[in-house]
């Protein structure tokens, strides 16, 4: 006889089996072996994830109460797998393309990347599976009781004490395989793996007994179907709504269940498996289904009238001997259970942790996600903590509800809130007018009818609901009864709710969407989702050549560096035991490849650089979005870096001008020296040999001895001219010359600077013309130095002009309150190199023309700063015209 | 290479052949989905009296016979529309 303890044991041996599978088939994965692990065989096995213990015990249940009911069931999904050429397919090619990694995301994602829908649909998904993840834990300890049976009169306590252990169980396995890595593409092996193992083992054990009840019991095929004809429901009934609302139910459930669509589209690896699943999954749902009628016959003939129809699977084979079998039956059993708690936990931990958490998280934070270690932390972290939660607050509801009959309806109240969810993902898929207020309306309407008219009555009449808003409706409206609404009673009550959510579902999710308009994302994204076949490449997922790999070589060794990327790539052929240097583009290397990527490009960019060489994923608008992000930065980059460099250009510019200037002083430096060496040098020789002739030559002439006399003396007026003027510059330089400020007209200190500048030259070749009427302006300043300026500048031009006819004009004139004095000249002008010159100290315009040290015009400037003028070059024109200001205030009119 | 074969002229009206038969392989496993449901829904209009009806087992082999079918159906449309290019629905012949 089996115990308690002899149970125990074979459960916790099959959990260490699914724990050696889990762990095998993932370091598998992490050796490359994934061709194996992600088989055809295995993705139809893992879809058997929506057979849970409830169908694996319920089906013969269900079929000894209602008869061919149970069918619908597995009908439903099986219409699905026929519709995959227009509808699975298209569901598994965006999941791929748009990297979906939960059924919330999905619609998140259609609908802009709405938060909000994402969060709704998350709160309607753990409220329709924790109840189903207590149905499962209630399956188990039913199943316990069924081999022990003091186990059923044992208080509720040691029930819950192994629920309680269960739990723990299934939750430990879930955190260590199903965030064992942060994958984008949310795919378990390991778990993956462990579904289809779970899945052979509840096929094998239900076709077993199914097997010893037809030909070890009945006798044969024949004569178990003739004993179904003898049995109590021989003749064909059916609740005509009830089969129309299965398999609409069942199949809406299948595309919406949280964790079927885990496995179906998240966990799908390739849409090659489609294909395969195609048929080989209703081949396993026929397979299921087969033997359940027979096996339900046979209970109710041969088993005690209060046997409990839930369990004939493990009654019969016990009431006729069979421990083994019953043995094997009780693990497939105990498999559905665990792969759908299992599963159920990371598609809901993934949907909670993606978008409920997380945004909190990145709200509450101030430091938001550029931290991305941080992050990656903290995402496991939320997905560990939800997988716990979502299993225990199963464990919760299975003790709150204490394991009643109530938890039997349970499974089809699940399927009815979850497929409220269907409006809204076909239409995403197919409608390019769904608008995301359409699917919320949608999903807030059918959610709280499917609340009201179903899930609150579940828990019993006077439990939430109270018992008068029920029999009579609230506040007494008698059209509002949840059982009833809009009077029409008599419907069973799950097809009652299941039509009215769907209609308000529908209702206010067409109606709304034809009204309102969508954001610019959600139309791009509706655009993306709607016409999928037409954006997306093929999906031979990640494979490729080598000429592929030889691409990406090309563009990370732009990126990376040749030594680099070289170093990357044979490191992972030499992983990969590829031959030669370039590795197979295999997506764990993309991967790689892109992290590396990444880090010099961005996220966005490498995703998109790698997606374009293996032509593999098409860019979503996401990823464009964070591609103009880079971009933008780059630009802006780029346009100060041009900013910069024209700075830096023009700063170099002015540097060779003050270099060439540098130079070219230098050069006139060297020729001042020279000169003035040469004009010191050459008084200084007339002067000594002139005196040296005086003093030693006897009898000199007294005419002669007066000339000698007379060039000695200009001599040394000369040397004292010469020396005054560099004594005057440097006085005036470094600012210690005293004004001496007087007032007088500017027309007699032009008359004595006329006149003092002619003084020894000849004067009748020279011509000035001047305007006397201009020039009566009173003028407070220094007159002497002005003079000295002036002077400067008319000897100058008598110095420099260079026209047969040399003749100088002085134009005076006013601009606001300055005064204006042009001095033009009517020779060549001055070269425009020359220009910049001319005022500094030492500057003679030509060498040959050697008239003076070449200071005067240093000291005019010099002195007009002084004054608080200025005296310019003025450029163009015609001759040289050089152009005085004097400034207002000391500038006075005469009159 | 402008030979006259190479020049590119005007669509043909009518595909190949064998674009033809992959057309009509879809247009299959479009209708697919609604006849099977049809097949299912039958049993809805099946007589429901007490004795004179239809038996149960039947019923029951009807509709896992159109469940074999549904099975074979499949796996003869997924064998032949996998072989094929997975987009000569747009692509030129």
């Amino acid at each position: 006889m089996t115990t308690f303890n002899i149970l125990v044991a074979v459960c916790a041996c099959y959990v260490l089996f699914l724990f050696a599978v889990a762990f095998a088939a993932d370091r598998m994965a992490m050796q490359g072996h994934k061709p194996w692990l992600r088989s055809p065989l295995i993705y139809t096995l893992s879809l058997s994830i929506y057979c849970t213990a409830w169908t694996f015990y319920g089906a013969v249940g269900s079929a000894a109460r209602t008869g061919f009911e149970y069918l619908t069931i597995y009908l439903g999904p099986t219409l699905v797998m026929v519709s995959w050429w227009w509808l699975l397919r298209k569901l598994i090619r965006i999941g791929r393309t748009q990297r979906i990694t939960s059924i919330a995301d999905l619609i998140s994602s259609r609908y802009g990347k709405s938060n909000l829908l994402a969060a709704g649909v998350t709160l309607l998904a753990v409220i329709g599976t924790t109840p189903y993840i207590a149905l499962q834990l209630q399956s188990v300890t039913l199943s316990f009781s069924v081999f022990v049976p003091e186990a059923s009169t044992a208080p509720d306590a040691q029930n819950g004490t192994l629920a309680l252990y269960l739990s723990i169980g299934l939750a430990v396995f879930t955190v260590l395989f199903g965030t064992r890595n942060l994958d984008a593409k949310e795919r378990h092996d390991g778990v993956v793996m462990a579904i289809a193992v779970e899945a052979v083992v509840k096929l094998v054990a239900l076709m077993s007994v199914g097997i010893f009840v037809v030909w070890g019991i009945s006798g044969g095929a024949s004569e178990a179907l003739a004993r179904i004809d003898a049995s109590e429901f021989g003749g064909w009934q059916i609740d005509r709504s009830r089969w129309t609302g299965l398999i609409f139910l069942s199949a809406a459930a299948f595309l919406c269940l949280p964790r079927t669509f885990q496995v179906l589209v998240v966990e799908n690896s390739n849409e090659g498996h489609l294909r395969t699943a195609s048929w080989a999954f209703p081949l396993y749902l026929g397979l299921m289904s087969l033997f359940v009628v027979p096996i339900a016959v046979a209970g109710l003939d041969l088993l005690p009238e209060d046997a409990n129809p839930d369990l004939f699977v493990l009654t019969i084979p016990l009431h006729f001997g069979q421990d083994s079998l019953a043995m094997l039956s009780f693990l497939g059993g105990f498999s559905s259970a665990t792969s759908m708690v299992i599963v159920a936990a990371i598609a809901l931990s993934t949907m909670v942790s993606n978008h409920i958490v997380m945004p909190i998280w990145l709200r509450l934070s101030t430091r938001g996600a550029s931290v991305s270690g941080d992050v990656r932390h903290a995402v496991l972290m939320a997905r560990r903590v939800s997988i716990v939660a979502v299993v225990m607050l199963g464990y919760l509801y299975y003790r709150a509800s204490s394991g009643g009959e109530a938890l039997a309806a349970i499974g089809l109240v699940s399927f009815c809130g979850l497929a409220q969810v269907l409006p809204a993902m076909l239409g995403g898929i197919f409608w390019r007018g769904a608008t995301r207020a359409g699917a919320f309306a949608g999903l807030t309407a059918g959610f709280a009818t499917w609340l009201y008219t179903l899930y609150l009555p579940s828990f019993g009449a006077g439990s939430i609901l109270p018992v008068s808003v029920i029999e009579f409706g609230p506040f007494g409206v008698d059209w509002l009864k949840p059982d009833a609404l809009f009077g029409i009673s008599g419907l069973d009550r799950l097809m009652h709710a299941l039509l009215w959510s769907m209609t308000f579902n529908v209702a206010g999710f067409v109606a709304v969407s034809l009204l309102t308009f969508p954001s610019p994302l959600e139309r791009l994204q509706a655009a993306q989702f709607v016409n999928i076949f037409d954006h997306s490449a093929s999906t031979r997922s990640w494979t490729g050549g080598v000429g592929q790999a030889e691409d990406l070589m090309v563009m990370a060794q732009r990126i990376l560096g040749a030594e680099e990327a070289r170093a990357l790539f044979s490191r992972h052929a030499r992983l990969q035991g590829a031959k030669g240097d370039l590795p197979y583009p295999s997506p764990d290397f993309l991967e790689v490849l892109e992290r590396e990527l990444s880090s010099s490009v961005g996220a966005a960019t490498a995703h998109a650089m790698v997606g374009q060489i293996t032509g593999g994923m098409a860019v979503s608008v996401e990823d464009l979005m964070a591609v103009a992000d880079e971009t933008a930065q780059m630009l802006e980059y780029s346009a100060r870096l041009k900013e910069k460099s024209e700075e830096l250009s023009r700063t170099a510019l002015e540097l060779r001008n003050a270099n060439q200037k540098l130079t070219r002083l230098s050069i006139q430096k060297d020729a001042f020296l020279s000169q003035i060496s040469h004009e010191l040098r050459t008084p200084m020789t007339s002067i000594r040999a002139f005196s040296e002739i005086l003093r030693d030559t006897d009898g000199l002439q007294s005419a002669d001895q007066s000339r000698y006399a007379s060039i000695i003396h200009d001599e040394a007026q000369r040397l004292t001219r010469l020396l005054d003027d560099l004594l005057d510059l440097s006085v005036v330089e470094n600012g210690q010359v005293n004004l001496n400020l007087r007032e007088g007209m500017l027309g007699d200190v032009l008359d004595r600077a006329v006149a003092s500048a002619a003084i020894g030259e000849d004067g009748a070749r020279f011509r000035i013309d001047r305007v006397p009427e201009d020039e009566t302006i009173l003028l407070h300043t220094d007159l002497d130095r002005l003079a000295q300026v002036f002077i400067n500048l008319i000897s100058n031009a008598r110095k420099y002009c260079d026209a047969p006819d040399p003749g100088l004009t002085i134009r005076v004139s006013r601009e606001n309150s300055a005064v204006i004095i042009d001095f033009q000249d009517n020779g060549s002008g001055i070269s425009p190199e020359a220009a910049d010159m001319i005022f500094e100290k030492f500057a003679r315009v030509s060498d040959q023309k050697a008239g003076g040290a070449g200071l005067g015009l240093a000291i005019c400037r010099q002195v007009m700063a002084r004054l608080g003028g200025s005296v310019d070059l003025v450029p163009g024109g015609e001759g040289a015209t050089f152009r005085v200001v004097l400034p207002g205030p000391r500038a006075m009119a005469a009159q | 290479m402008t030979g006259p074969a190479d020049r590119p002229g005007p669509p043909p009206v009518f595909h190949e052949k064998r674009t033809y038969r992959r057309r009509r392989l879809i247009d299959a496993a479009r209708i697919a989905p609604v006849a099977v449901l049809f097949l299912w829904l039958l049993p809805l209009i099946w007589p429901q009296t007490e004795g004179t009806g239809l038996r149960s087992a039947t019923a029951l082999v009807y509709i896992f016979t159109v469940w074999a079918l549904v099975i074979l159906c499949n796996l003869v449309l997924s064998r032949r529309l996998g072989s094929g290019p997975e987009r000569d629905e747009d692509a030129p012949p």
